[in-house]
């Protein structure tokens, strides 16, 4: 054979490569082409190709095209890819990729064609379409119909075959996956689909391709519904996606491909979690007057479920910032926000930031930051180091504002999550920053109020209990907690003469006037004991006072007149006092009236024996009336139980017994006054001892 | 603040007057209920009645109120009447406060 160069290249050529002359007559055959067709070189050359090659059906086709080419010079077929079916030495035919040209010399055309077996091709592409075939097929109706209902689905649904590529995707799939075709995304490796995503679970552990349910699927596997929570590595959106998947079996029952759809429920994950966060932050800010350890608690539930870091910063009295807490996901960065924040300039620019929250009082969402505002922003060299370790990507800074008063910022960032922040974050940190204002502000003002309250409490209140020979007396008060205003209750003790006046008593109502009132009710009672001596009179004095009162003025008030081991007792609509001795708790005396309220009314002195050793408790209903958690009332009974173990114990012991009885019943604050005293008859030889020094 | 028995108040409206049937706990948190319940009953009624006999519970504040719809009552001519509760804690408080005696009640009807 010559060997030009063109013989060389179609000797070695990888296609089979088939020229003919003018008529039709096979001139060249390579060795590919020798494998393709099963014919050796010498026994076809100068043989007419359709005669070799092409099938008999298509001989005449065949034949006109080359001689109408050749009369007209219009090729239908030259120089593009083509799809044949061909024939084979043995008879068979098979599926053909090819292109042919055309060659003039100056004299004669010739004619080339490179041609490639595409049987394996052709029989992967003839089972996808089975496969699809018979997916419609038993999705139990016609294709058409199979597309009426798949096609127009909001969620993706998408089919794939044991490689895992696709066979089918609906429209909403294509678009879901972020591709402008179908064809594209049929072309695109999944595993390539899949790099486009940092992928969790909903507990945060990373989800790899072999945990996709039709992956698990295909390996034979049962498979839940999946919920993944994905970041697109580009545009930073975040989705929450239910994966469900099941198995399409073969006639076999073999798996031959599986079909997945991809449930959306961003939004409901989203609403979800904002409303397990607004809850979980309400509690929090609710839990505790002490703000700032509270703003700290929400800045740590903030992470990382809304953001990768979150920062409060307060503006004091003198408009500075106050930086209160700030969270990070990732605690070794804490170190590094920490001197992030560190960096304070002196002023906060105005227009930008934190300063220009403070200024406006609007929220400002950055969902991408860029490498400018870095730069902007960035005080010295360190400082700029530092923002771009932390890597910041995307932030929100909403104020903490009551009405026209902004009270502080609520700092949200995102930055190794990748996660853009949108307007649902926006939203999301705006009723955190409502909250927290509230909370914010009720620390502040319980604060002030109960400094007057503390004020006007010991002002009430004996400053100290005087000692009665004989006793050994101690007493608790606990102030209210809900709205800290000066509580209703009171109680005092007196000499008259040579015996002693104790009294115990609860204005109903709050506030100033309930202080009024109480301090109404003991000055009276104090000036009366100068000529009464019955409890029950004084407790008539008390009441006839109120009742000249122009609004409604009610107390209850217990009178106990205490002279050596005996005590008088009258009794005004108030918790009987009780008697503790020798293991027994007792209630003693006898109810009467409230004061203040009814007309014709009178009360009861009861006289007790006091034995040495025993002890009157004197309390308000703000103990007997406490609600714990679950809703029950602390009540008699528990008051009674918790005295029984201390009936021949110190004043002072059987006072703090009722403290911590009713502290590990109660969680949380008192709603009441609570005040209790307690009056111990020495045991007796600690009575003469006192007699003895007098 | 929790609740155990859910306060409840059921308004019954018939020729002679207008009941307010109350449930649950009458305390610092539910009396401004009632209170705000029969103020917006306004001046038209000539006859309230109250009925507690299912008020599991009622404190200084509940009292209170009682005593101002009493007195409110007189002032203004028109009649009140309550119905004693049934349960102890409740009946206990307005025994020992000489409310029981002092304010229009009557015995819970038998059931």
């Amino acid at each position: 054979m010559t060997s030009t160069l063109a013989e060389f290249i179609r000797d070695r050529a990888y296609s089979a490569v088939v020229s003919m002359d003018a008529e039709g007559i096979v001139t060249a055959w390579n060795p590919s082409a020798e494998a393709v067709f099963g014919h050796k070189r010498d026994d076809v050359v100068g043989r007419p190709v359709a005669e070799v090659i092409v099938p008999e059906r298509w001989r005449a086709a065949h034949e006109e095209g080359l001689s109408r080419f050749l009369s007209s010079g219009a090729g239908r077929v030259l120089d593009r890819r083509l799809e044949m079916t061909a024939l084979r030495a043995d008879g068979v035919e098979f599926p053909v990729e090819l292109t042919i040209s055309a060659f003039h010399d100056g004299s004669d055309w010739s004619f080339h064609a490179f041609i490639r077996d595409i049987t394996a091709d052709a029989e992967a592409e003839h089972e996808r379409e089975r496969l699809v075939d018979e997916l419609h097929r038993a999705l139990r109706g016609s294709e058409r119909r199979f597309e009426a209902i798949v096609g127009a689905l909001t969620d993706a649904v998408t089919i794939r075959d044991r490689e895992h590529r696709f066979l089918y995707a609906n429209p909403a799939a294509v678009a879901y996956l972020g591709f402008a075709s179908w064809e594209e995304l049929r072309d695109t490796p999944p595993a390539a689909i899949m790099a486009d995503y940092a992928v969790q679970g909903e507990d945060g552990r990373e989800i790899r391709m072999e945990d996709i349910p039709s992956v698990r699927i295909l390996r034979g596997e049962e498979a839940e519904p999946l919920l993944i929570r994905t970041v697109n590595h580009a545009s930073g959106q975040r989705r929450w996606q239910l994966l469900k998947a099941a198995p399409l079996l073969g006639e076999r029952g073999e798996v031959e491909a599986t079909i997945m759809i991809i449930e959306d429920v961003t939004e409901q994950k989203r609403v979800e979690l904002q409303s397990r966060f607004l809850a979980e932050a309400s509690a929090v800010l609710a839990s505790s007057l002490d703000y700032e350890q509270t703003l700290r608690n929400v800045a740590e539930l903030a992470v990382p479920e809304v953001a990768d870091w979150c920062a409060v910063d307060l503006i004091d009295e003198d408009g500075d910032r106050l930086p209160v807490a700030v969270a990070h996901v990732d605690p070794t960065m804490i170190g590094l926000a920490e001197e992030l924040r560190g960096y304070r300039p002196d002023r906060l620019d105005p227009d930008r930031g934190l300063g220009l929250v403070f200024r406006t009082g609007e929220s400002l969402l950055y969902p991408e930051i860029p490498h400018e505002l870095l730069l902007e922003s960035a005080i010295d060299a360190r400082h700029l180091e530092l923002l771009q370790a932390v890597g910041l990507r995307s932030g929100v800074v909403v104020p903490i504002r009551l009405g026209e008063r902004i009270l502080g910022a609520l700092t949200l960032v995102s930055s190794g999550s990748g996660r853009v922040l949108d307007e649902f974050d926006r939203q999301l940190a705006e009723q955190v920053a409502s909250r927290a204002a509230v909370a914010i502000e009720n620390s502040r003002l319980y604060s002030q109020r109960s400094t007057i309250a503390r004020t006007l409490q010991q002002s009430l209140l004996p400053e100290q209990l005087p000692d009665i020979p004989g006793y050994d007396l101690a007493s608790v008060y606990l102030p209210a907690m809900a709205g800290s205003m000066v509580g209703g209750d009171f109680y005092d003790v007196w000499p008259v003469g040579d015996s002693w006046i104790a009294i115990i008593g609860d204005v109903t109502g709050k506030g100033v006037d309930a202080a009024a009132l109480t301090a109404v009710v003991r000055h009276t009672m104090r000036t009366a004991s100068e000529f009464l001596t019955s409890p029950a009179e004084l407790l008539a004095r008390a009441d006839a006072t109120l009742k000249q009162r122009p609004s409604l003025s009610v107390c209850t008030a217990l009178c106990m007149r205490l002279d050596g081991d005996r005590a008088t007792i009258a009794v005004g609509g108030h918790p009987l006092p009780l008697y503790l001795a020798g293991g027994r708790v007792a209630a003693v005396g006898e109810h009467g009236p409230l004061l203040g309220a009814f007309a014709d009314v009178a009360w009861r002195d009861v006289a007790v024996e006091l034995e040495a050793g025993s002890t009157l408790v004197a309390y308000t209903d703000g103990i007997t009336d406490a609600v714990n958690r679950a809703g029950a009332r602390f009540g008699l009974e528990r008051l009674t139980d918790a005295l029984k173990d201390v009936s021949d114990r110190p004043a002072a012991e059987v006072i703090e017994t009722i403290a911590g009885a009713l502290g590990a019943f109660q969680t949380g604050a008192h709603a009441d006054d609570t005040a209790a005293i307690a009056l111990h008859r020495c045991p007796a030889s600690n009575t003469t001892m006192v007699l003895e020094r007098e | 603040m929790v609740r155990p028995a859910e306060f409840k108040i059921t308004r019954t409206t018939t020729e002679a007057g207008v009941t307010f049937s109350v449930t649950g706990e009458l305390d610092l948190g539910t009396v401004p209920v009632l209170a705000e319940s029969v103020r917006r009953l306004g001046g038209h009624v000539k006859a309230l009645t109250l009925d507690l006999s299912e008020l599991s519970f009622m404190d200084s504040t509940g009292l209170r109120l009682l005593i101002e719809l009493d007195q409110q009552a007189r002032r203004e001519a028109w009649k009140l009447t309550l119905i004693r509760p049934r349960h102890g804690a409740a009946a206990a408080v307005l025994q020992a406060t000489g409310a029981d005696s002092a304010l229009p009640f009557e015995a819970a009807p038998d059931r």
